[in-house]
């Protein structure tokens, strides 16, 4: 098998090129207490929440899994009081490969989206690993997601429409509370949005070696990851789908889906992979595979081409979804 | 790192950011990144709208600091930072940024009165420096050095039969725009060339026609063409004012040349873009001529003539020229055919050859049928044959004749040829007895014009 990776598209290649002293693609168990800490993920976190007034913002702090911590959820309601009545909610889990980060990484664009939608988000902050291994993080993120059902009314949502959303990690959490949410039979979101997602923990795709030392999140960092939350468990036969969704050996009965991915990185496989799989299980999806792009290029260059035609397509997908 | 790339000019220039800008220009032109990639560069690495302006090739790209594309008609301030994308070419790479509201600056405005450039900022410096050179490179790839000259798809776009796909295809290659439309000219030496209508900078409407370039009679309009070089080669302050001459459309494409600072500040980089390789003769002569020529002003039949001499735009070829009308793409092989015809009744503006350099075919009316009449080479009608005659023995005589032809008064023909008044009534009593008709009647003054223009057509 050729490990030729895909080209970067030509925009993405540039960018790379200005953050490539802050992101590396690789990330060892040993580097993950200096990431957390570090510029990049200052600056993701560094944003308006309010954006520019529209909204208004407040952090509650609600039950966790029985028996665990308090968890903290980032509301942002807009700040226009008329409304034709409840809100659409975008439930947003963040990314950070399970191991950093926090509700308010990548938060900027659920915000935009509910600008445009005028809905609510509501953006749960989980447990990370390694310190918190499955299922912490994605039993965090079902605690957050009862708690925004049950209380939609205090925030001015709508229960039966909620959205669950989440880029890379934040991704493949959103597919896992899918999953769990049917199978517990909890609150049936409407749609899910999996951007990037990161849903095998089996690390052996293609493109995971392809994308080997280039980009953002190789396969070194993809098992850091999926080390961190699965310990000795990671790549063996007793993975829970609930921790890597594509371990799921039902799809059935899932929110239509809304997938996207770069050609140009190591979940491109499994993501398309797993789009197929609703298909075959008789669901509805629908899929993006950006050429030339790396894990997160619509995050980390907004501004190229193939980011706003991406961002595009998100949008447009939801404001079909919702009726918007 | 979102939004890291729109945040890099406000970082501290001594801590990396012209290299990081160096290798994201690189980055982008090793991946063949195309022109609105480039343009998009330098918006979201300088934080402001930035424009790609190149007039020649028909490109126009605007893309803000978000990287949107979103392009406008409104002119670029010549305040803003800019880069020209080779030296003394046409195109221009603008950052919009300072100035109070980028209010556009008009032609007189920036000769009388520029406005103060916004000295860049290192990293702009270097943006502008990289974004142009690569924007330069992808426009050449794609566009073609030099768009009009290439020979075989300017034949394509002029042959009727040549299958119209083919000849849009052309026309696209060309840098047209299919949808425009576009005249084809006939230089006496070169190749055909095909522009677009409105790419004409000598717009013959309410204009006051000119003395053709050379005309070694006319001592006061040589002389003021004569510095013409110096001058536009010369101060920025000069090369503003011809440019302002040359190009009174609102899009100047970067004549002013003070906020410029990534181009190597020689004499060629400040050469204002229209006037290479002397095309901006006709505009300093027109501007500088104490006596300018009034074109056919004399006589009933001389309105249709069209015979005066309008100066060819920036860029157009030198020597005698015939301007072809306008017309859609699809009929430029009809511009064409008419281009060629009025190249017949140009002259070479020389005592022996007076008349006009160029000649525009829209503006000859009827007078285009003589052109069927009388064939290049052929035995001259008898009216011609005697100018010939009488010029033989009286070499003055072409240049007199032309002048009155070609003036609304005897005074003025005087004054155009530099002779007294009673002089020019002498030439012309001692004219009248050689060609043996009168020339101070209207139809004679008819009869001497149809003789000068068929002395034209009738050249080998």
């Amino acid at each position: 098998m050729t490990h030729v990776p895909p080209p970067f598209d030509p925009e993405l290649a540039a960018a790379l090129e200005l953050i490539k002293d802050m992101i590396s693609p690789g990330l060892t168990p040993d580097e993950i207490a200096e990431v957390r800490q570090g510029p990049g993920i200052q600056m993701l976190a560094d944003l308006d929440l309010t954006m520019g007034g529209a909204f208004e913002v407040e952090d509650r702090q609600v039950p966790g899994p029985e028996g665990e911590p308090d968890i903290s959820l980032l509301i942002c309601r807009p700040a226009a009081t008329e409304s034709a009545g409840p809100r659409p909610v975008i439930y947003h889990v963040h990314g950070g490969g399970m191991v950093i980060g926090n509700n308010r990484v990548g938060v900027d664009v659920p915000l935009e989206w509910a600008k445009a939608l005028d809905a609510v988000v509501v953006s749960v902050e989980y447990r990370l690993a390694p310190e918190h291994p499955h299922p912490a993080p994605v039993e965090d993120v079902y605690a957050g997601l009862l708690w925004t059902a049950d209380h939609a009314a205090e925030i001015g949502a709508d229960p039966e429409r909620i959205v669950i959303a989440g880029a890379s990690a934040g991704g493949g959490l959103s597919a896992a509370l899918a999953l769990l949410t049917r199978d517990r039979k909890g609150p049936q979101p409407i749609g899910q949005v999996l951007m990037c997602p990161m849903l095998d923990d089996r690390n052996d795709t293609p493109s995971t070696y392809q994308m080997a030392g280039l980009g953002v999140w190789d396969r070194t960092a993809n098992e850091t990851g999926w080390t961190a939350l699965l310990g000795s468990r990671r790549g063996g036969p007793d993975v829970p789908a609930y921790a890597a969704p594509a371990r799921a050996e039902d799809l059935t009965g899932l929110p239509p889906a809304f997938l996207d991915v770069g050609s140009a990185e190591t979940f491109r496989d499994e993501v398309v992979a797993y789009a197929s799989r609703i298909w075959q299980a008789g669901g509805v999806a629908e899929l993006h595979v950006w050429p030339g792009g790396f894990h997160g290029f619509d995050g980390f260059a907004p501004q190229a081409a193939v980011s706003q035609a991406a961002r595009g397509a998100q949008l447009a997908w939801l404001r079909r979804l919702l009726g918007a | 790192m979102k939004e890291l790339a729109g945040r890099l000019t406000a970082l501290d220039p001594d801590a990396g950011a012209a290299v990081r800008v160096i290798a994201y220009f690189d980055r982008l032109a090793e991946s063949r990144a195309g022109v609105e990639a480039l343009v998009r560069g330098a918006a979201v690495l300088a934080g402001c709208p930035a424009r790609l302006v190149d007039p020649e090739r028909r490109v126009h790209v605007r893309v803000e600091a978000d990287g949107t594309r979103r392009d406008t008609e409104a002119p670029p301030d010549p305040a803003w930072p800019s880069a020209a994308l080779s030296p003394g070419g046409a195109g221009m790479l603008w950052l919009e940024r300072g100035g109070p509201g980028g209010l556009p600056a008009t032609a007189q405005d920036t000769r009388s009165d520029p406005a103060e450039p916004v000295a860049p900022s290192v990293v702009e410096a270097v943006i502008l420096e990289r974004a142009a050179g690569a924007v330069r490179l992808v426009l050449d790839r794609t566009r073609g050095r030099a768009p009009a000259d290439d020979p075989a798809l300017v034949e394509t776009l002029l042959d009727a039969t040549a299958p119209e796909q083919a000849r849009l295809h052309a026309a696209r290659r060309l840098g047209l725009d299919p949808a425009a439309p576009a005249r084809a000219l006939a230089p006496l030496n070169g190749r055909p060339r095909v522009i677009p209508a409105d790419a004409e900078t000598a717009p013959l409407a309410g204009r006051t026609a000119v003395e053709a370039p050379v005309r070694p009679q006319t001592g006061p309009t040589s002389q003021a063409a004569a510095p013409r070089p110096a001058a536009v080669h010369g101060t920025a302050s000069s090369e503003t004012a011809a440019a302002t001459a040359a190009q009174p459309r609102p899009v100047r494409a970067g004549g002013t040349a003070p906020a410029r600072t990534a181009e190597p500040a020689g004499p060629a980089a400040q050469a204002a873009p229209g006037l290479r390789t002397g095309a901006g003769t006709h505009p300093v002569t027109e501007q500088a001529a104490p006596r300018p020529r009034t074109g056919p002003t004399a006589g009933p039949a001389s309105a249709a003539t069209g015979l005066r001499p309008a100066p060819p735009g920036p860029g157009l070829p030198a020597g005698r020229l015939g301007v072809g009308p306008a017309v859609p793409v699809l009929e430029l092989p009809r511009s064409w055919a008419e281009a060629r015809t009025a190249l017949r009744f140009t002259a070479e503006g020389t005592p022996q050859d007076p008349g006009p350099q160029v000649v525009h075919a829209e503006e000859l009316g009827g007078i285009a049928l003589l052109a069927g009449l009388v064939a290049p080479g052929s035995e001259p009608p008898p009216d011609v044959r005697a100018l010939e005659a009488a010029a033989a023995n009286a070499p003055w005589l072409p240049a007199t004749l032309d002048a009155v032809a070609s003036t609304g008064s005897l005074r003025a023909a005087a004054a155009g040829i530099n002779v007294h008044h009673s002089t020019l009534q002498d030439r012309l009593t001692h004219a009248e007895h050689l060609l043996g008709w009168p020339l101070r009647t209207p139809q004679g003054r008819l009869r001497l014009q149809l003789a000068l223009a068929m002395r034209r057509l009738a050249r080998p």
